[in-house]
């Protein structure tokens, strides 16, 4: 009881000298209030987790001026997975970066953003950043499949909470630690989210292959009863129809801030598609004129080494 | 995934653009990217920024696992990713796995977590869409079956064919075994001289089988030997046979009046008159 007593009261003079000391400049805004307040609290309720952690998290979605069908579906596609998102108009390709989008992120309250950029109707870009200070990726999306397509069969409730799966690959180094945080948090829908469905009935894969985060996402169908419990044998007779969107990330670049800031990681991997569309030209680029030095080259060799007359020749003259 | 840490921890501030070196002509058969076919030597690689960030952005230690409900599967093996079918599968089964210990879990919550089948909700696709996706799936399963069918009637043809055959020639073995039996019997008759006529019904024809000989219990309609349809062709405007007898019999109704008067054709025509008499027991058909 006095070990308790004892403690609080540390606690308590604690917390007081800092709330002064944090009244007169404007402390940093996190997600979860207040940073250093946080802190506070976090001090306060040791025993039990901090009552406050409301997840808080939305989602700015929105797309360059020149993006195609496929894209555009793709990104309704996911508009439609994550409730907690804002779907907004296109924006200019130019000064897209940086402050536009930044701007447009506080202005509608957002804490995360997703950008999809299409360049020369080819290749697609997404732009993942956590607003305001957050860190921001940039990916090269390739393998896209959206839901329209009619193999992927399944289907699930708009806006109920997925699960999420993620291989333990993202453990081996810090940039695919950062990166599944990230993940994580834009596309877990907010526990208590207003759009939010009760049941958990689809579960997405992020898996690391050949240093690609691949997306699926899968409907979960086991036969049941009732909704709480699973049957006897339900475990082993579950199956998963896949639902969703497909696509393959690349990372490039890991930047310090949002939409710019220091560069934190780059892929020593990636070659752009330009790069790879230039090599693929130059390869066919030298065909002529390797057919001409070839004919020089014979003529050449035509000169040097000169027939012997041939007997023949003179045989049909008149 | 060893990246060479060229830059070092030092520095933080780097920003130097990567180079892209030995861009190998042997390009990865993956959709369209390429990869380098060594690491460039420039690449930034800051891990304590990136971890900071972590720090910064991540949610409390003592979260919920309901907040989260994320699962960390183990990948067992390295999957190629150019084969498909194998990646497909690994990622099925990171699914499966996960699913299944975060459905534990929700189960020990005690949670409800399974949508109930009448729980009727927007869905992520349409309904007009799973129609179509529906229609599609009855499309490939009906085509298939009707592969199965045609390779099934195809064999069957043939196998009827051979059934056929045999059976024909087992028939006209028959026949010519009766023939025989039937030339055998009269030339028995003929040798013991026609000599119980009637009298002992013993000594009929006996056959091998020892069958009666009865008629064939198929039913064969009349048929005239000229008719090449084997009597099963509808005459002219879809009247039957029993519908021209009658005709013959009765006249086809219609108009009697001037039915018995000559015309130009029937004044000289004596074909009805023949000295035989044919068919003298029907008086009344029309000629």
């Amino acid at each position: 009881m006095g070990k308790k007593r004892k403690r609080s009261e540390k606690a308590e003079a604690v917390a007081v000298p800092k709330k002064d000391d944090a009244a007169p400049e404007r402390p940093v805004r996190t997600l979860l209030g207040w940073k250093d307040k946080n802190e506070t609290e976090v001090k306060d309720n040791e025993d039990s987790h901090s009552p406050v952690f409301r997840n808080k998290e939305k989602v700015l979605v929105t797309c360059s001026r020149r993006i195609i069908y496929r894209y555009r579906h793709l990104m309704l596609n996911l508009v439609s997975l994550l409730p907690h998102c804002k779907k907004d108009n296109k924006v200019e390709s130019k000064e897209t970066k940086g402050a536009t989008l930044n701007e447009l992120v506080e202005l509608k309250n957002c804490s995360s953003c997703l950008f999809f950029e299409c360049r020369k109707a080819k290749d697609l870009y997404l732009w993942m950043a956590k607003c305001p200070n957050g860190p921001s990726v940039k990916f090269l999306v390739s393998a896209v499949h959206t839901m329209e397509e009619l193999k992927l069969t399944g289907n699930h409730l708009k806006g109920s909470r997925p699960l999420l799966t993620f291989s333990t690959n993202f453990e081996k180094d810090a940039h695919w630690k950062l990166l599944k945080e990230m993940l994580l948090q834009i596309f877990e829908t907010p526990k208590d989210h207003r759009k939010a469905k009760p049941f958990h009935d689809h579960v997405f894969v992020f898996s690391i292959v050949d240093d690609h985060i691949w997306f699926r996402n899968y409907q979960i169908s086991v036969p049941h009863n009732e909704s709480d419990k699973l049957p006897r044998g339900g475990l082993d007779k579950m199956t998963l129809i896949e639902v969703g969107p497909r696509f393959c990330l690349n990372p490039i670049k890991i930047f310090g801030g949002s939409f710019g800031g220091p560069t934190l990681y780059e892929n020593p991997f990636y070659v752009s598609p330009n790069q790879i569309r230039a090599l693929q030209k130059k390869k066919k680029a030298g065909k002529f004129a390797k057919k001409v030095k070839a004919k020089t080259r014979r003529k050449m060799h035509e000169m040097s080494n000169p027939l012997e007359p041939d007997e023949f020749a003179d045989m049909w003259k008149d | 995934m060893e990246l060479p840490m060229v830059n070092g921890d030092t520095m933080k501030d780097d920003e130097t653009e990567y180079l892209s070196e030995e861009i190998s002509p042997s390009e990865s058969g993956s959709d369209e990217d390429v990869k380098l076919s060594e690491p460039s030597k420039k690449a930034v690689n800051n891990r304590d920024a990136l971890l900071d960030k972590l720090g910064d952005i991540s949610w409390p230690e003592n979260v919920e696992w309901r907040h989260k409900l994320s699962i960390d599967i183990d990948q067992e093996q390295e999957v190629d990713v150019n084969d498909d079918l194998a990646r497909e599968l690994a990622f099925y089964t990171q699914a499966l796995e996960g699913t299944r210990q975060a459905f534990e879990k929700l189960q020990s919550m005690g949670l409800p977590f399974l949508r109930p089948s009448d729980y009727y909700a927007e869905m992520v696709k349409a309904d007009s869409h799973m129609e179509k996706v529906k229609g599609r799936l009855l499309d490939e399963k009906r085509k298939m079956e009707e592969a199965e069918e045609r390779r099934k009637a195809r064999e069957a043809k043939r196998l009827s064919k051979e059934i056929q055959a045999q059976k024909m020639k087992e028939r006209a073995k028959q026949k010519k075994e009766d023939i025989e039996s039937v030339k055998k019997w009269r030339k028995q008759r003929q040798q013991s001289g026609f000599a119980d006529n009637g009298n002992d019904a013993g000594k009929v024809l006996d056959f091998e089988d020892g069958k009666v000989f009865e008629r064939s219990k198929k039913k064969r309609p009349g048929v005239s030997p000229g008719d090449r349809s084997g009597g099963k062709a509808k005459q002219a405007f879809g009247k039957g046979k029993k519908q021209m007898k009658r005709d013959s019999k009765f006249g086809f109704g219609g108009k009697k009046g001037l039915k018995k008067q000559n015309t130009a054709d029937t004044t000289n025509d004596f074909g009805g008159f023949s000295k035989k008499g044919a068919d003298a027991g029907n008086k009344k058909r029309k000629r």
